[in-house]
């Protein structure tokens, strides 16, 4: 079927725009997949450093429990662990997911699976990082009684602080990306509604 | 001739024939210079990766379309947060704030050109697809083919976008005069 024609006037001066573009070789092309590889890498290296170090941190506080003698550490603690090691998985089991391939899915699939990942991204960060601040807290108000013996001061600031991380990881973070999960969640049904036989599969049926 | 090398001489092929059209694509896409720049970055090297797949099955020009146009539609809804994927117009949405806009006068041709690729650059991804490959001269079943969209609804969405943009082009052209 043809199109019928936008005028002249509309397709020159597109055809003007962008005359600018930016040019690559084949060889700074290779070397820039290299450089991105090592910054997966890198990525990849500064994540575990970062997890394995709160592990590990936790871990000192279950087996030195008889330094503090505090049951709200040693709760906080497990909970905290066991939140790290699910977190730990599901990052993985997230990532080993293929992607769409960019040549067999075409733009109404690709851009519907995109707004499904963004949104799943979104919604995971919601409700995974109260998963550990909240044993976190409770680690931090073990703390909090320890340091009451040797500082009010200490203690004030140490819960302070606790609590102000608590209202935003554990309630703000939340909420506002509910509410963004929501946005991706609407976009997604007004593509599906635009389009009755797309529903995340072969949109020509 | 081994893979790698046929591989560099097709992409230079690509950038050669269509190198103008994904540069028009980028900016239709991204409006911020350095994210544009990362963009058309993204674009060429997932199009040189692609290329040693090339097997021939559909057109070279679809498999670049393709590419390119699912790269750019990752990277915006990458860089969008939530408010902004809110933001992105349906077409009735579109048509709509044409007709308010009716009072807004554009000072020549330049300003209408920036202004089209404005009101691009606020459709809803899949809207954009269309319109950009119908501006690259493409017709209604190869843009069915990269969209996925049948080419009824092709169709049917150039026109609307098309009226659109012609009404506001056209504002701005006469005011020049």
């Amino acid at each position: 079927m043809p199109c019928d024609e936008l005028p002249d006037d509309l397709m020159i001066p597109w055809k003007e725009a962008g005359m600018n573009g930016q040019v690559f070789s084949p060889n700074q092309l290779r070397a820039q997949a290299e450089k991105m590889r090592a910054k997966r890498r890198r990525g990849y290296l500064v994540s575990g450093v970062v997890c394995s170090t709160m592990v590990a941190t936790y871990a000192l506080i279950i087996i030195n429990f008889h330094i503090f003698h505090n049951m709200l550490m040693l709760i906080g603690s497990g909970l905290s662990l066991v939140g790290f090691c699910y977190l730990l998985i599901a990052t993985l089991i997230k990532r080993s997911r293929a992607l769409p391939d960019l040549v067999e899915t075409d733009g109404l699939r690709f851009y519907r699976t995109e707004l499904e990942r963004k949104r799943d991204g979104i919604r995971w960060v919601a409700w995974s990082l109260p998963l550990i601040w909240v044993p976190v807290f409770l680690v931090d108000l073990g703390l909090t009684q320890w340091l009451l013996k040797t500082s009010a001061f200490l203690a004030g600031a140490n819960l302070s602080l606790a609590v102000v991380c608590l209202v935003f990881v554990g309630a703000w973070v939340p909420v506002r990306n509910t509410r963004m999960a929501r946005k991706y969640q609407e976009r997604i049904d007004a593509l599906d509604s635009a389009l009755p036989s797309a529903g995340g599969t072969d949109p020509r049926g | 001739m081994d893979r790698t090398e046929s591989q560099d001489e097709l992409y230079q092929k690509v950038v050669q024939e269509y190198g103008e059209a994904l540069a028009r694509m980028v900016c239709a896409y991204e409006v911020d210079p350095e994210l544009r720049r990362e963009l058309s970055q993204e674009v060429h090297l997932a199009l040189w990766r692609s290329l040693s797949k090339f097997n021939g099955r559909c057109s070279l020009r679809t498999w670049i379309y393709r590419v390119a146009h699912n790269v750019a539609t990752s990277h915006v809804v990458r860089q969008a947060r939530g408010k902004s994927v809110g933001t992105f117009l349906t077409l009735e949405e579109a048509e709509a704030q044409a007709g308010l806009e009716d009072v807004e006068h554009s000072a020549n041709r330049a300003q209408a050109l920036s202004r089209m690729f404005a009101l691009i650059q606020q459709l809803d991804l899949l809207d954009r697809q269309v319109i950009m490959a119908y501006l690259e001269g493409l017709d209604a079943e190869s843009i069915a083919e990269i969209t996925g969209l049948s080419a009824a609804n092709v169709w049917s969405k150039i026109h609307r976008i098309k009226t659109m943009l012609v009404r506001r082009f056209h504002r701005g052209d006469r005011n020049a005069v």
